[in-house]
């Protein structure tokens, strides 16, 4: 028993920063640009079926197929923020009904140039490690260490540059980093082109581990969502840490409940949570 | 002048077509998904259908009763989508007209639409493989209903034989792993009375439609030491629960009897067994069996692409035998009309083509079909079964 709730925690690890890495980004977009971008999952879509296309069907290798596949989900982001979210700047209704809109295109899009048959990538890493007797896929590990560096270096960069002292200034004074010269329409589409890149990251390392499908992306952004309220917005720990929790939490829950309702573990989480601590575990105490 | 008028008209009219009524057509719909998740119960009979129509229609059709027909088929996508099923069936039996319907094979899109079709009892004919189809057949308002698949369960079902099988593999835990829907409720029911008939003890577990991340599951279920996995029912999860079953070491031994052989395939160097009920195997009959050897050449000919032999099993349910099957029974009822004289000529019928295929007395499908034992490395052993009729 031990040794299987030992080996869940470290799944609910890996498969939390999974959830971690979009939650960063919708907690990034709405420090920055004022809307809670629900699409993101959709971009973790498109960062899944590039890395897919360029590594399986194209033929590439997988981790020169991951680049690009990050920079097109970027590109699709870029274009998303100058026709669409650039007008949607600090109004959540406008920001929501934008991004719920964008959904359905896109979605529609890779319906139409996949149709609903889940795509499986080939085997990038197989093998498993053990560790004290539990066994943990390679890749699922390789996932893991990359998306907990890319997240851990968002931190620092977000901490120790000048870009990211703007950004953080801006999240807590719009009026006063104008101010002091941050260009603040730049920032706002460079965060919002970076979260949809972090989400297309996302998507190409969780085509390694899973099928893919044009919905995938709906389930992800609504766990997103959930950490980053779990951890409270605005909180770059805070998404981090929230996405974990919920990926152990669905992970051990399974284990003792019902499998069919999984999901529900993490939610009645992030409740209990919310209930004693209205901002998050990470977020302002009200 | 007005000699001439009519000239014309009757020119344009028999142009048109309005002279040929030694041809008609017959309607044929088909409500099956051909993309989405569970694709894989509909694809290959909506690729399968298209080919018999096409052959039937350049032969230059077929002759009831002194008239000559031809079939045009309406096949729309449900994409597995119950809504979208009812709208479409709705569309044919309304507007098209349609009477003769094949598909569905997915159970929450019968569960969904059997209410509606139920309204045309006597009026239309509708072949479907869908597991709830089963508890329909015999009872009253339901004569519509012919299930074109196997039945699991009785002296002629293949469950009873796959049971026997993975038993006589020395199984005594089996592990079960199905997805929480109709069909999966539905099969988990038959196989958990089987395997307690049986003396082989289970535990099941259900997992929510759109699930990816199976390792917590999949650990719990392997700490009971359980001989076989038995996942369900289509390939998009199974292809999942294998390769994470055998990547995470939790799995090597699975026991299917939804869905292909093709996530075996893809696994087999990470697995032991993989033993699978196959409706028929194509790589091996295509050489032995001159109809299969005929069916696939038509295919790439028709389509101009690759014969897909993982998923061409599942054109045991209301496919390409089917539609000759139909025809058949159009024939020798002398009808294309009336439904009851054609639904007693099908069922009457043993028809030999790709399956060798009769119905028993309540409608349902009886077919020859294979056991797969897929092991370790891509060896591959069959045994054919033809089940008592």
């Amino acid at each position: 028993m031990t040794q299987l709730l030992i080996g869940q925690l470290l799944n609910g690890l890996i498969v939390g920063t999974l959830y971690g890495i979009i939650a960063l980004g919708v907690t990034l977009t709405f420090g920055i640009t004022g809307i809670v971008n629900f699409a993101l999952g959709e971009f973790m879509m498109i960062g899944a079926y590039s890395a897919w296309y360029l590594a399986d069907v194209v033929g590439l290798p997988y981790p020169v197929a991951l680049l690009p596949a990050v920079a097109i989900a970027g590109l699709c982001g870029l274009a998303a923020d100058q026709l669409l979210f650039r007008f949607t700047r600090d109004n959540l209704v406008n920001g929501l009904l934008v991004s719920i809109g964008l959904i359905s295109i896109i979605e529609s899009g890779a319906l139409l140039s996949w149709t609903a048959t889940p795509k499986e990538m080939d085997y990038v890493l197989s093998g498993t490690v053990r560790l004290a007797g539990i066994g943990l896929p390679k890749m699922r590990l390789v996932v893991f260490a990359l998306l907990a560096a890319v997240i851990f270096l968002t931190y620092v960069g977000l901490m120790r540059t000048w870009l990211g002292r703007a950004a953080y200034a801006y999240a807590q004074n719009p009026e006063a980093a104008r101010l002091m010269g941050v260009r603040t329409g730049l920032l706002q589409s460079g965060v919002f082109v970076y979260s949809t890149a972090l989400a297309g990251l996302g998507g190409a390392l969780y085509a390694t581990l899973y099928s893919l499908e044009p919905f995938m992306g709906g389930l992800y952004v609504l766990k997103g969502v959930e950490a980053a309220i779990l951890g409270g917005i605005g909180s770059l720990s805070g998404a981090l840490v929230g996405g974990l929790i919920l990926g152990v939490t669905e992970s051990i829950g399974a284990i003792f409940l019902p499998t069919a309702f999984r999901d529900a573990y993490g939610l009645i989480f992030v409740v209990a949570i919310l209930v004693l601590r209205p901002g998050g575990l990470f977020g302002e105490g009200r | 002048m007005s000699r001439w008028i009519a000239a014309i008209a009757v020119g344009l009219w028999l142009v048109a077509g309005g002279g040929a009524s030694a041809q008609e057509t017959v309607k044929l719909g088909q409500i099956e998904a051909q993309t989405g998740p569970n694709a894989i119960y509909g694809w290959m009979s909506s690729q399968g259908v298209p080919i018999a129509v096409d052959e039937i229609n350049k032969a230059g059709g077929f002759q009831v009763g002194g008239k000559t027909y031809k079939l045009q088929l309406i096949a729309p996508d449900t994409r597995g989508d119950p809504k979208e099923a009812t709208v479409q069936l709705k569309r044919l039996l309304e507007e098209e007209k349609v009477k003769f319907v094949f598909g569905p094979f997915l159970s929450n899109v019968f569960a969904t639409i059997e209410p509606y079709a139920a309204q045309f009892d006597g009026k239309i004919l509708m072949m479907g493989g869908a597991t709830r189809i089963h508890e329909f057949l015999g009872k009253p308002g339901h004569d519509f209903l012919v299930r074109a698949w196997n039945w699991d369960v009785g002296p002629s079902g293949f469950g009873e034989l796959m049971t026997d099988r993975v038993k006589q593999q020395g199984t005594k835990k089996i592990a079960i792993l199905f997805q929480n829907d109709q069909g999966g409720k539905v099969i988990g029911d038959i196989y958990t009375d089987l395997f307690q008939k049986k003396g082989i003890e289970y535990q099941i577990e259900y997992f929510e439609p759109g699930t990816k991340d199976f390792s917590a599951v999949l650990a719990k279920l392997s700490a009971w030491n359980p001989d076989y996995l038995f996942p369900g029912y289509s390939d998009s999860a199974i292809s999942d629960i294998v390769r994470q079953a055998t990547e995470g070491n939790y799995f090597k031994r699975f026991f299917l009897v939804r869905g292909s052989l093709g996530p075996g395939l893809k696994n087999k160097d990470e697995l032991d067994d993989y033993l699978v009920y196959v409706p028929k195997y194509f790589e091996q009959a295509e050489k032995t069996e001159p109809k299969v050897a005929k069916f696939v050449a038509a295919y790439k000919t028709f389509y101009k692409r690759d014969f897909p032999y993982d998923q061409a099993p599942l054109c045991s349910s209301a496919c390409y035998d089917h539609v000759y099957m139909l025809v058949e029974a159009m024939k020798k009822a002398g009808t294309v009309d009336d439904v009851e004289a054609i639904r007693k000529a099908l069922l009457s019928m043993t028809y030999d083509g790709l399956w060798k295929i009769s119905f028993d007395a309540h409608a349902e499908q009886i077919m020859n079909f294979d056991i797969v034992h897929l092991k370790h490395g891509g060896a591959i052993e069959v045994t054919p079964v033809d089940p008592p009729r």
